[in-house]
């Protein structure tokens, strides 16, 4: 009995080593995808390893990762068939008209995508603060969503041309909007943001004290409950869902912040897996269709020609 | 009148959509949690010690943990570490979601059937030897339907929580009923900026639970024989 008993007990401990090894090692792509396949694509690896060590020493192993996914995350696609649009409810990005079809300015140029690949195309909701590890576990092929690009988003992944023009904008009671005129700072204030944005390091540069939370949507109704009292959006979205004929008739915003901060406006930009050569057929997708006027046209029958970027 | 207005129309389909989803994950746990939960409560009562350790640390690590990062775990690392993939559809979210809920369901449900059959007394299982029945015998004659009118209370609220509990799948971007409540918020179907279908939901889980109260009390009058 008591062999039996500390046999248990050295497997399981045995057992549980061998679990905290793999989750320790899950962590960089680029291990996961080395422990898994067979000796001869791990061979293939390290060639690959060696080729990108001389152009870029650092962060070779994600480099490595990169360069196995641009061998075939294109022909992948092609192969399946369809590309998988990473999205959430964004109007006027990706957002379901009345029969449940999606549309948007994202939308309508995910589908033209998928048509210039060959492929049909799929649109998936997500959550958000997952959007990196939906891409990587490949459940999704691209997040195109009116996503900033900021240094989180670059660095995590493989990004196309800026395609569209954002700032962040202060969201207030309509009835204090002279409080917020001409503000350059938020301190001491409680501003309701979503946890992860633009916004969020936009409050925290202008001295705010943050409440992040789960979307856009929700800050807004931070503000109108009184449980913060301003937030801090996109101005498309801003524009969408505030003032009269929604919920939020007593909201209204102003106040570029980027200008406050003495920032550059911030960009638009699709984000595929890290090194995936989809990428570049992006880029080479949007400078025909930009030509051409599909996107201008497109960009009109939402209201973003001001917004949207054609050069 | 409201009700019969457009947007009232519009949002009640969306939340219906919603609503049958979180309807088929909930009773695709109960079908694969009720029968897996028995197997396991045998494990956790096994005369053989290291089944019974195994298993009850098992059921400690499930029921230690929220449930909700068992659904991230179980949706994301298995395609992070390049084993399988679920797909990133609504079918390889919905089948993530729903093998989650039954793993956790069913290590709670196997410790309140250890609890009906540890608690049924040892005399009945003694009658029954004297009469000469074997093990199975004793098991399903006599232990399983006084277990089954024991557990009934202890099972109804663990299956009236599994009510709200389907509400967390929407944490992988499952479209259930709150995820649905929500959306108009953003912005679906030509309506931005509501916030009544969000509470509007609470109705549906009313509704859901009444149901499911009622049907569960029915079946406890039923069994309440013996005594």
């Amino acid at each position: 009995m008591k062999k039996i008993l500390s046999l248990t007990m050295a497997a399981i401990l045995a057992f549980s080593l061998a679990a905290c090894g793999n989750s320790g090692s899950s962590a960089p792509a680029a291990d996961v995808s080395e422990s898994s396949e067979s000796a001869a694509a791990a061979s293939d690896e390290t060639a690959s390893v060696e080729e990108t060590d001389a152009a870029e020493s650092e962060e070779n192993e994600s480099a490595a990762a990169g360069a196995e996914a641009a061998e075939s995350d294109l022909a992948a696609i092609q192969e399946k068939g369809s590309l998988v649009v990473g999205i959430t409810n964004f109007e006027p990005m990706d957002y379901q008209d009345e029969n449940g079809e999606w549309i948007g300015f994202d939308a309508d140029l995910a589908r033209q995508f998928a048509e210039y690949l060959g492929v049909s195309v799929e649109f998936s909701e997500i959550t958000w603060d997952y959007k990196v590890m939906e891409l990587e576990a490949g459940n999704i092929d691209c997040v195109w969503n009116g996503m900033t690009l900021t240094d989180e988003v670059t660095s995590a992944m493989e990004t196309s041309v800026p395609y569209c023009t954002n700032y962040q904008v202060l969201v207030y009671p309509a009835a204090s909007s002279a409080d917020f005129d001409g503000l350059t700072s938020l301190e001491g204030l409680n501003v309701a943001v979503e946890s992860g944005s633009a916004g969020e390091d936009a409050a925290e540069a202008l001295g705010a004290s943050t409440v992040p939370v789960q979307s856009q949507a929700n800050t807004l109704m931070e503000v109108s409950a009184g449980t913060s009292d301003v937030a801090v959006i996109d101005v498309l979205m801003a524009a969408a869902m505030t003032g009269e004929g929604t919920s939020y008739a007593e909201l209204s915003y102003s106040v570029n912040l980027n200008e406050a901060q003495g920032l550059e406006s911030e960009q638009y930009g699709v984000g595929f897996r890290k090194g995936s050569d989809l990428a570049d057929a992006f880029n080479a997708f949007w400078a025909e269709k930009a030509a051409d006027g599909t996107v201008e046209e497109i960009a009109v029958t939402y209201g973003l020609q001001d917004a949207v970027i054609l050069e | 009148m409201f009700f019969m207005s457009a947007e009232f129309q519009t949002v009640v389909s969306a939340l219906n959509e919603g609503f049958i989803k979180t309807v088929e994950l909930f009773f695709l746990t109960l079908i694969g949690a009720l029968p897996l939960g028995l197997v396991i409560s045998f494990g956790s009562m096994s005369r053989f010690a290291p089944l019974r350790w195994l298993t009850r640390t098992v059921v400690w690590i499930i029921r230690g943990t929220p449930l909700v990062l068992q659904i991230l775990i179980l949706y994301y690392v298995p395609p992070l570490m390049k084993l399988f993939t679920w797909g990133g559809g609504e079918t390889g979210r919905f089948t993530a979601v729903t093998t989650a809920f039954i793993i956790n369901y069913a290590f709670y449900f196997s410790e309140i059937y250890r609890g009906g059959i540890q608690g049924v007394p040892a005399g009945q299982q003694e009658a029954g030897q004297v009469l000469g029945m074997t093990g199975p015998q004793i098991f399903f004659r006599i232990t399983l339907l006084q277990m089954i009118k024991r557990i009934v209370p202890p099972m109804s609220n663990e299956i009236i929580t599994l009510v709200k509990d389907t509400s967390l799948a929407r944490v992988i971007a499952l479209q259930e009923v709150i995820w649905m409540g929500e959306s108009f918020m953003k912005g679906n179907r030509g309506y931005a900026g509501l916030i009544w279908p969000l509470f509007f939901t609470a109705v549906y889980y009313l509704a859901f639970s009444g149901v499911v109260t009622i049907l569960l009390n029915r079946l406890e009058k039923k069994l309440s024989f013996f005594r």
